[in-house]
């Protein structure tokens, strides 16, 4: 069968964001056309063509931001001898949740892994080493996410930086909090002992 | 007291069986039918239960049956006093484990709740098979009753697939050997770490497997298993630092070939019958005692790592044994091992068996007859 022009273009530009498959590309196009008041449908589609036109990466962090540099990296009260090196901008947005970390970041825009064709030249890695020569800069706390590909990309900052004076640090992995070892699976558990510190 | 036994098994779209709820009173239960008829895989589902993945097949979508949506299997043991209900639901999508009506997001926290050990007449090819045939029983067997080592397993296939992907990309003259370091080194730590906990497990099985062997044989014969690790051809030392220098030093001849050549991924076991390697020069009959030595030592393995004895599964095999195989069987079973038994007819085992049995007739994906119930 065949759609309306409008319906069909709807429906492949819907299938190309992550997680929708067709099915759910057509659910949503025939909604849109269908069941949307005209006045939200402008708003979706100007907000759109904004997220594009108004906003860039950060070129200090890589932070998705509409002013550039991005608010943080102008924030004169944050420390700026810390800098947290994140994966993604989501990871950013979870630790500014924390309110408690007061460090700037450093958001790679992915990790290291050949299976997806992306080397370390294909991240922002590049330009968190030229950051780094600001002799400002004390400690980096590498917070990336605790995968296979994670761990490498971490690894791999980690030695980059060995012959200079910063400080690398590494993410805890371990139990939750307030979790009982009694509902930790073995791996996490294992982790937690790996990792484990002094307290006398 | 440390029992383990299987009380209920349900079905649902599970390949030819709609829907099926059988209840187990016996020790022993015998599924008797004709060919196709939906026996072994009863068996199957069990196994499944335990392992989360099929002994026929490694695509799981073949197990749904053929038009419905998903397939849904359940099971409810008892170990010691308390009941536990294990259930997998499989979709096109993947599956999801479940143990008392709790969703495990990772197999590694399902896995090693449910023991089993299976005979099926695929077992020769653990002996006669290639090396991929024991590296998949070893991994198995030590996944059963080490969530750790699942874990390991995983991380070194994962970082082995981006060693490998770097090394296909690579152009000559920009090589990063700072990366390539990293994932060496990852390699390296997970490799050393399941080499020991193979090397561990293979002595243990040798200690089990040559007992067993000698009776079988009428001490005519004697088995050796042993470790066959890659590692170890070149290196005595299974240390991460080691393992780790050992692939630098090759780091030449993995960038020529484009592919890791080093690692547990070419690890094999030998068999050995009075000092002769019985995967190539064995006789048959010699191949199929020292797979049946094997598996039965594997009660044993699992009963002194779990305290409870796995759960055995029987699939065709029985009738194919002679006598004093059958008997050295039934013995390691006797009464403390439930047992389920597949076979198209009952001629050909053991009276004791059968009358200490529960019979079930399978036709056609139903249970047609229970035999034996009244005291069960």
């Amino acid at each position: 069968m065949h759609y309306p022009e409008a319906i069909s273009k709807l429906i492949e530009s819907m299938s190309k964001l992550p997680g929708v498959g067709p099915k759910t590309a057509e659910r949503l196009a025939f909604y849109i056309a269908n069941k949307m008041k005209e006045e939200d449908v402008i708003n979706f589609a100007k907000a759109l063509i904004s997220a594009k036109r108004d906003l860039m990466e950060c070129t200090i962090c890589g932070n998705i931001t509409d002013k550039n540099p991005c608010p943080i990296c102008q924030d004169k009260t944050r420390d700026r001898t810390i800098i947290a090196v994140v994966e993604e901008n989501k990871d950013l947005i979870a630790m500014e949740k924390m309110k408690e970390y007061r460090g700037k970041y450093h958001v790679l825009n992915g990790v290291i892994s050949p299976i997806n064709g992306i080397g370390p030249q294909d991240i922002n890695i590049p330009s968190l080493i030229e950051r780094l020569k600001d002799d400002e800069i004390k400690e980096v706390i590498l917070a990336t996410n605790t995968t296979i590909e994670g761990e490498s990309t971490a690894m791999y900052i980690a030695k980059l930086l060995e012959k200079t004076d910063i400080r690398v640090t590494r993410i805890a992995r371990g139990l939750p909090v307030g979790g009982g070892l009694e509902y930790a699976d073995e791996v996490t558990l294992l982790r937690a002992i790996e990792g484990r510190r002094e307290i006398k | 007291m440390t029992r383990m036994k299987l009380k209920q098994l349900n079905l649902q779209n599970f390949r030819n069986y709609e829907k099926l709820t059988i209840h187990f009173n016996k020790n022993i239960n015998i599924f008797i039918g004709n060919n196709a008829q939906g026996k072994t895989t009863l068996l199957e589902s069990i196994y499944f239960l335990a392992i989360s993945k099929s002994h026929k097949t490694y695509r799981d979508k073949e197990l749904i049956k053929f038009g419905s949506l998903f397939s849904k299997i359940a099971c409810e043991l008892i170990k010691d006093d308390s009941k536990i209900k294990l259930e997998i639901i499989i979709s096109p999508q993947g599956k999801k484990v479940l143990i008392n009506e709790i969703e495990k997001r990772k197999i590694s926290e399902y896995i090693g709740t449910f023991n089993v050990v299976i005979f099926a007449p695929e077992d020769l090819e653990i002996v006669k098979g290639d090396p991929a045939n024991r590296r998949k029983f070893i991994d198995v067997e030590i996944g059963q009753i080490s969530p750790i080592y699942i874990y390991h397993l995983n991380q070194y296939n994962r970082i082995l697939k981006q060693r490998n992907e770097y090394l296909k990309q690579v152009v000559n003259n920009r090589i990063d050997y700072n990366y390539l370091d990293i994932v060496t080194k990852q390699l390296a730590n997970h490799g050393s770490w399941i080499t020991q906990s193979r090397n561990l497990f293979i002595q243990k099985l040798n200690k089990y497997a040559n007992n067993l062997h000698q009776y079988i044989s009428n001490f005519v014969e004697h088995l050796t298993i042993t470790y066959y690790s890659n590692y170890a051809l070149e290196t005595n030392e299974i240390t991460p630092e080691a393992i780790f220098s050992l692939y630098r030093n090759n780091y030449q001849r993995d960038l020529i070939k484009g592919n890791t050549q080093l690692g547990i991924q070419r690890d094999d076991m030998h068999f050995l019958v009075n000092g002769i390697n019985v995967s190539d020069f064995g006789s048959q009959g010699q191949q199929r005692t020292t797979a049946l030595a094997i598996k039965l030592s594997l009660i044993e393995f699992i009963k002194n790592e779990t305290h409870y004895y796995p759960i055995v599964l029987l699939d065709d095999v029985l009738s194919e044994l002679d006598d004093v195989r059958q008997t050295q069987l039934l013995n390691s079973i006797s009464d403390k091992v439930q047992t389920f038994v597949t076979t198209t007819n009952l001629s050909g085992i053991n009276d004791e068996l059968i009358k200490a049995a529960d019979v079930f007739l399978i036709d056609n994906a139903m249970i047609l007859k229970r035999e034996g119930d009244s005291n069960g």
